[in-house]
């Protein structure tokens, strides 16, 4: 009995370490690519919307005043900040750069991650003409920035409201934590 | 930090609902809401199983495979640990908590390879959650997932007494009235408290 | 074995979701568009051919009695693999597909191959069975995407096809897709997990109606048959 118990266990062992190896190196494979991805894809992000030759320092802010912002970017060149800000969305959170000059006027923004609805809330992420038509909307707003609704000039997207409602105020929320760096 | 949990618990249950609106755990959300009672004694189990296997792939995560630069074996991890964990549940409860036993110990075997327990430990690494974040998720996503199939299990008895195409009999009608009880929970979609 | 009835068994006689109807939660969230259909649709088939190999190759040598943990082990080992590669190679279908990935480990059509074929056969039927049952998902899936897509927002192959300038497969998950009629007049709701649920349950209607009418058909067959036999008799 002790033997089989013994032997059962060896073979389990065996098989996972096997698998624990070839995971390893497959891993070693992928590794430097999987970060290279994820580097450029911030990068891209940053730069569409703050354009900066000399890339960006993180600075510290007040995290308890604005609990949505993850981390604000300085630009090296001198012409403003990047705040990237994770909040929920219609469907789960959505983690979005926007760019903020020293004027406090949105240069932009870029949304890096979401899970909203394929083809409503997703076309505020979208390459598609609607998608960089509903983005160019929050260039040069200043931190009143509201929706048609709400008495502002921003036009929510068609039956996203929830979205593009989330997506406005923590354009705001971004503007307000750079004017509160002083 | 207290609103951050409410906020995580409220989504959990009702506007991001394990079942209605990410589809994790269909396949026990379909084959064991027959009766109430069934029902019922599921989502027990999965809260149960949930709300420990956030914990400690929480722990396993963050001390063990964080520090050895072994994150990318973390679904492997994940598996065995809710597998173990599962297997001593079960032994436990037969030992010491017959009662209990008698109500969820058919259950327990199916659960893993429900892919809401293993959903829920991905998550929690995905949203980087801390421990008492991790297991407040993983216990209201359970009460999500309770919330629905007891629900549904309502439903579902409903359909039996009525009067439908011959062909639809199954999992394809069970479907089509789950798709009626997701349009509800889409109201919650947006909700928020802060 | 015979091939082709093993290839009509894994796309319509015994297709894992419409038939098995195991493997639903992949199926009905992640079938928006035809980017991530196809991805999905080809991961499982790749992981569950790798795996339906490796446990017809083991199966002399895996005990019984901790079968279940050994499958586990190797499909989390694949899964692993395929989730680094995606994430390394193909990073739009990574994200866009995300936690449903790492959750192939649970979807009970690779443990369920396991168990109920590769067991007992032998690694060159495996392999087979593994591409077959694969593409049988697949083809699931894509006509899940293509309902939906088409319904929910007059779309066809979005992400997958662009053609702004000209005609052109664009694997980053970029492509617009080839609009047929307006998206404002697309029924938003089937991109929902609404239309998830339903689109399913209508499939697996259809299949259930077309699979009694052909049983039905057969009958009457073998007894028009088994008549005309019996009239021959009689003639006799």
């Amino acid at each position: 009995m002790n033997n089989k118990v013994t032997k059962l266990a060896l073979v389990l062992l065996l098989i996972c370490a096997v698998t624990a190896g070839i995971l390893g190196v497959v891993n070693a494979l992928t590794f430097e690519q999987i970060a290279y991805n994820k580097m450029m894809k911030q990068i891209s992000a940053f730069s569409a919307v703050l354009p900066s030759e000399s890339g960006y320092t993180e600075v510290p802010f007040d995290g308890r005043a604005f609990p949505t912002v993850d981390s604000i970017n300085q630009s090296n060149d001198g012409n403003g900040y990047v705040v990237t800000s994770t909040f929920s969305g219609a469907q789960g959170n959505i983690t979005m750069a926007c760019g903020v000059d020293n004027e406090l006027k949105c240069t932009g923004i870029s949304i890096i991650e979401h899970k909203e609805t394929s083809g409503l809330g997703a076309v505020a992420a979208s390459t598609s003409n609607k998608g960089v038509a509903f983005r160019e909307q929050f260039i040069g707003q200043g931190a009143d920035i509201a929706l048609t609704k709400a008495g502002g000039t921003i036009d929510a997207l068609a039956g996203a409201t929830i979205t593009s409602t989330a997506v406005t105020n923590a354009t705001a929320t971004s503007i307000a934590a750079v004017a509160a760096l002083g | 930090m207290f609103a951050k949990i409410v906020e995580i618990s409220l989504g959990a249950i009702l506007i991001n609902n394990f079942i209605f609106s990410q589809f994790l755990g269909c396949c026990p959300f379909l084959g064991c809401s027959n009766k109430v009672d069934t029902a019922t004694g599921m989502g027990l189990a999965v809260v149960f199983v949930m709300g420990l296997a956030s914990a400690i792939c929480w722990v396993i995560y963050t001390y063990i495979l964080v520090p050895l630069n072994l994150a990318f074996l973390n679904t492997l991890a994940f598996i065995l640990v809710i597998a173990a964990l599962v297997q001593f549940v079960e032994m436990f409860l037969k030992k010491s908590v017959p009662s209990l036993y008698s109500a969820l110990g058919i259950y327990l075997p199916l659960i893993t390879t429900n892919c809401a327990v293993l959903g829920v430990v991905l998550l929690n690494v995905q949203n980087k959650y801390n421990f008492i974040e991790s297991v407040v998720y993983g216990i209201t996503g359970g009460i999500g997932f309770m919330l629905a199939i007891v629900l549904f299990a309502s439903v579902r008895e409903r359909t039996e007494f009525s009067d439908y195409p011959e062909c639809f009999n199954g999992f394809a009608i069970c479907l089509v009235s789950a798709a009626l009880v997701a349009l509800a929970f889409m109201g919650f979609s947006g909700m928020k408290i802060m | 074995m015979n091939r082709k009835q093993q290839f009509r068994e894994g796309l319509i006689t015994n297709n894992p979701v419409l038939v098995q109807q195991i493997g639903m939660c992949a199926t009905m969230a992640i079938t928006t568009t035809l980017f991530n259909g196809i991805g999905m649709g080809l991961s499982v088939l790749i992981i569950l051919t790798c795996c339906n190999v490796v446990v017809a190759a083991l199966r002399k040598i895996i005990p019984e009695e901790i079968r279940l943990a050994i499958f586990v082990v190797v499909i989390a080992g694949f899964v692993t693999i395929v989730d680094l590669l995606l994430q390394a190679f193909i990073p739009a279908l990574s994200e866009s597909l995300g936690v449903f990935i790492p959750l192939i480990v649970v979807n009970c059509i690779i443990i369920g191959r396991a168990e109920a074929f590769c067991q007992k056969n032998t690694v060159k039927d495996s392999f087979f069975d593994g591409i077959f049952q694969g593409l049988g998902y697949t083809c699931v899936l894509i006509i899940m995407c293509v309902f939906r897509e088409l319904v929910g927002s007059g779309r066809f192959g979005g992400g997958l096809i662009d053609i702004t300038n000209g005609f052109r497969f664009t694997l980053d998950g970029t492509g617009g897709g080839i609009q047929i009629f307006p998206a404002d007049y697309g029924m938003g709701i089937m991109n929902l997990p609404f239309g998830g649920f339903l689109t399913l349950g209508l499939l697996i209607g259809l299949m259930q109606y077309a699979l009694k009418k052909g049983e039905k058909k057969k009958k009457l067959e073998e007894r028009a048959a088994k008549e005309a036999a019996a009239m021959k008799e009689v003639e006799e």
